[in-house]
């Protein structure tokens, strides 16, 4: 059971340890020892943050450190390129290192211990137990033996620089890490490119002193405003996940021939030319497949395989005072610990907003929407709501408390047989905070 | 000292230093986004306020400067040895150098570069050969427009200051330093143009301090007094009275109703009362211009009186009009047009202008060069015998080299073995 669930994170393991053996063809041992050694050091490093820290610091940690990787990658693929574009750019003491035995025992103990880590978290969470992490550790070890016999039937053309794989690993990476919410990367890095976009081009606009959208045309502001849509978080998100893996291949692809000018002899300069292309070729196998786990990891991370509590809005009205009230119990029970959705309509303008009993015994009333995202509504999962337009969690006991995707909280006033909300305030927050997340459907900055 | 300033001079003009200056700026980014979401604006804000951060922003137009200096040097050193004006050929310049100890035949060398397409120069002991455009008149262009936008972003996030002024027809003009002319009219009206569809014109008349008669647009945005008229929204300037059954006496007050496009609502509190006067523009008839009352003057505000979170009546009347009700009566003598204006104080802004114009101007020159007329050259020396050739290539280096190793080997059957630099 422990190893259908983990799959995707067994494969990835497979993965990584078959492209580390690949890209240390001289230190098979070393890395297979380091390798295995860093996986058994994080799964048991995970049972242990597990049992004496809340669960939000162990994904907090492993999440930092899988963030940590990719942008470890953004800088080495930045690098790679400025090498490859650059004249007379000599291998750097960094890159030299990487081939040694110290590199190679780092970056293999470094990668089992994420990967530990990830597979731990993934199956054991708050109750894991130790005879399964055991078993994950053996399930490894025997994976790490497959990957040792097969990679040397593997054709001895094909190569892997340094900088590919560092791609190939952190991509397995943040693929066997892409299938658990709470570590999932891609879909909080779409949230934050939309919020960093929205922010970027409204002040840019403000920079230069761009008029505002009623003087402009609809055409024209139609433009402008598919940087404020949904999708520039989606796609920008994409760019940044895609564009270490795609500089990394151009950055193989750039590299300089070599110098033949002084081999005076036609055949062994062309030989000598066809060599390092094919090499090159060789070489960029491992960016490009790259690039399909970065595809998959993104995939998954759209669409999780996880059902959520959503039920359909319940229709509201307010008395001539402007107050609605919703009873505590009747046919729906507000104290059920589920998250029950209304919906508001006065006069033309709508609000969507949810009852929720809190963890805490507290009943809390939100909207259905947060300040920052487009207003696609929570759905409830165990412990937690998520966004569903960025994916992020919200632990229970902060659904209430105002700021980052938490819903926006509503003031409500707890009678002994239900809640009273103010239409008004209702209608108000959904219009000054929902609507400013919304400027497409406005036309609007 | 001077091996010192060597070192300082070459890290700052380094190809790496603007990408390292960017990810420190995006790793202090990432590390604000995991305590505020208004990332960019705290950013902005740590800039203004830290010497340190403001002098490593200030890296990157300084690292532009630097190698618009160090690259039109090159260019000139290459140029010389190219049209022979020097002999010293510095193999840093090119991207393969050679030498070869035989004594090449420079019309042959000539001939054949000719027949694929070289255009070639000969003087008394070199040849030199070249075809297509260099894309160094883009490359200059390109950092150029790098030093602009990175020094006007730094004089934009020091140095910007903004005010919000309403500018009300009739009224004198507000500017940050006191008061310029009267605003004599506000013209809204639909415009031809391919990308604004409205034009608003503000005309200023001559002030006492020395402004002369001005006429402000959108876009670009004038100048006046140092600081930018930016118009950012539009509203009306009222003058409202009102009564009421507990309030007799009545109260006349002037508002600001920052209520267009039509339909946003714009609240006005009664001072000293319960009472609180909701203002809306109703939305024109179907096919009419959503701004028609703004653009003729001809403004019906609709209105929703409240006492406390009561509402007693809403309505609506027209400018100079009034509306009795139940011993309530409001009235609106006088409604003028109103332009909410921002004063910015930022020469950045110029810029950030004349970098986007460089940005087009390198882009422009550097894809048709770079696609189909890339710049190879060949440079075949003879000085006391020995032949230096020399060989540099901005696009379709694969064909270049053949060509070049052509050469070479045209060279080299003349004499034997070819020593290696």
């Amino acid at each position: 059971m422990v190893a259908v669930k983990l799959i995707p994170q067994l494969i990835s393991w497979f993965g990584i340890v078959l492209v580390l053996l690949r890209g240390f063809p001289g230190l098979r041992s070393v890395v297979t020892t380091t390798s295995i050694s860093g996986f058994a050091i994080g799964v048991s490093g995970a049972f242990f943050m597990f049992r004496s820290l809340p669960a939000a610091i162990p994904f907090g940690a492993v999440k930092s450190a899988l963030g940590v990787s990719f942008l470890l990658l953004w800088g080495i693929s930045v690098a790679a390129i400025y090498r490859s574009t650059g004249r007379r750019v000599t291998i750097s003491s960094g890159a030299r290192l990487v081939n040694t035995s110290i590199g190679a025992g780092t970056g293999a103990v470094l990668a089992g211990i994420i990967t530990g880590l990830v597979c731990a978290c993934r199956i054991s969470g708050t109750d894991g137990n130790f005879p399964k992490l055991l078993f994950l550790v053996l399930i490894a070890g025997i994976l790490t033996v497959i990957a040792l016999a097969v990679e040397k039937r593997l054709p001895a053309s094909l190569t892997v620089s340094p900088s590919g794989m560092l791609t190939a690993v952190v991509a397995l990476l943040l693929f066997c890490s892409s299938s658990s919410l709470r570590l999932d990367l891609f879909s909080p890095l779409s949230m934050k490119v939309m919020k960093g976009v929205h922010d970027f081009v409204h002040q840019f606009m403000e920079s230069v002193l761009i008029p505002d959208h009623l003087f402009v045309r609809s055409v024209v502001w139609g433009y402008i405003g598919l940087l404020f849509g949904k999708e520039v978080g989606f796609w920008g998100g994409m760019i940044i996940w895609f564009t270490p893996a795609i500089l990394i291949a151009l950055a193989i692809n750039f590299q300089r021939l070599p110098s033949v000018a002084h081999i005076r002899q036609g055949a062994r300069r062309r030989k000598l030319l066809a060599d390092a292309i094919r090499n090159k070729r060789m070489l960029l196998i491992t960016p490009l497949f790259s690039l399909a786990i970065f595809a998959a990891a993104a995939y998954q991370s759209s669409f999780p395989s996880v059902e959520y509590w959503d039920p359909k809005p319940e229709p509201v009205t307010a008395s001539p005072s402007g107050e609605i009230f919703i009873p505590k119990k009747g046919e729906i029970n507000l104290e059920d610990g589920k998250l029950h959705k209304y919906l508001f309509k006065q006069e033309g303008k709508e609000a969507r907003f949810f009852v929720l009993l809190s963890p805490a015994g507290q009943l809390t009333v939100d909207l259905d929407a947060c300040a920052i995202c487009k207003p696609d509504g929570y759905g409830q999962a165990e412990g937690s709501v998520i966004c569903y337009y960025c994916k992020t969690l919200i632990p229970l006991d902060t659904v209430g408390k105002p700021g980052g995707c938490n819903p926006v909280p509503i003031q409500f006033t707890e009678k002994a047989d239900g809640v009273a909300i103010d239409g008004m305030t209702l209608l108000n927050a959904w219009s000054s905070t929902v609507r400013a997340t919304a400027r497409v459907k406005e036309g609007g900055k | 000292m001077k091996r010192l300033l060597q070192t300082i001079l070459t890290a700052a003009s380094s190809r790496a230093l603007p990408p390292l200056v960017v990810g420190f700026f995006f790793l202090v980014y990432i590390g604000i986004a995991f305590f505020t979401n208004e990332t960019l604006i705290t950013l902005m804000a740590f800039t203004r306020n830290s010497l340190i951060l403001d002098g490593i922003l200030a890296l990157i137009p300084l690292n532009s400067a630097l190698r618009i200096l160090q690259e039109t040097c090159w260019h000139l050193k290459k140029r010389r040895v190219l049209n022979g004006k020097t002999s010293d050929v510095k193999p840093a310049l090119f991207d393969e150098s050679v030498e070869l100890t035989a004594a090449p035949s420079f019309s042959d060398l000539q001939s054949r570069l000719g027949a694929v397409g070289y255009k070639t120069r000969r003087s008394e002991n070199a040849v030199t050969a070249w075809r297509g455009a260099s894309i160094f008149p883009a490359r200059i262009l390109f950092l150029a427009g790098t030093f602009c936008l990175f020094t006007g972003i730094l004089i934009s996030i020091t140095t910007r200051t903004s005010h919000r002024q309403m500018v009300v027809e009739g009224e004198p003009l507000p500017v940050p330093e006191g008061i310029g002319g009267r605003v004599e009219r506000i013209t809204l009206a639909n415009s031809s143009g391919p990308i604004l569809r409205k034009t608003l014109t503000m005309e200023v008349a001559p002030s006492s301090s020395g402004y002369g008669k001005r006429v402000f647009g959108i876009y670009p945005p004038s100048m006046y007094g140092g600081s930018f008229v930016y118009p950012r929204y539009l509203g009306l300037a009222l003058l409202l009275r009102f009564s009421a059954p507990d309030l007799p006496a009545g109260i006349e007050k002037h508002s600001i109703l920052n209520c267009y496009p039509p339909g946003k609502e714009a609240s006005e509190e009664i001072p000293g009362s319960p009472y609180r006067i909701v203002f809306s523009i109703p939305e024109p008839v179907a096919g009419s211009d959503r701004y028609i009352s703004y653009m003729t003057g001809n403004v019906t505000l609709k209105f929703k009186l409240l006492k406390g979170k009561e509402v007693l009546f809403s309505g609506s009347a027209p400018g100079g009009g009034e509306f009795v009700r139940d011993g309530y009566r409001l009235a609106f003598p006088d409604i003028r047009r109103l332009v909410v204006t921002d004063y910015i104080g930022d020469y950045g802004v110029f810029f950030i202008w004349v970098a986007a114009l460089l940005f087009i101007g390198a882009g422009c020159i550097w894809l048709p060069v770079r696609l189909f007329f890339p710049r190879r050259e060949m440079l075949f020396r003879y000085d006391q015998g020995v032949a230096t050739a020399c060989s540099l290539a901005e696009g379709g280096a694969r064909t270049h080299a053949g060509v070049f190793h052509e050469m070479l080997d045209m060279i080299d059957a003349r004499r034997g073995e070819a020593s290696v630099v």
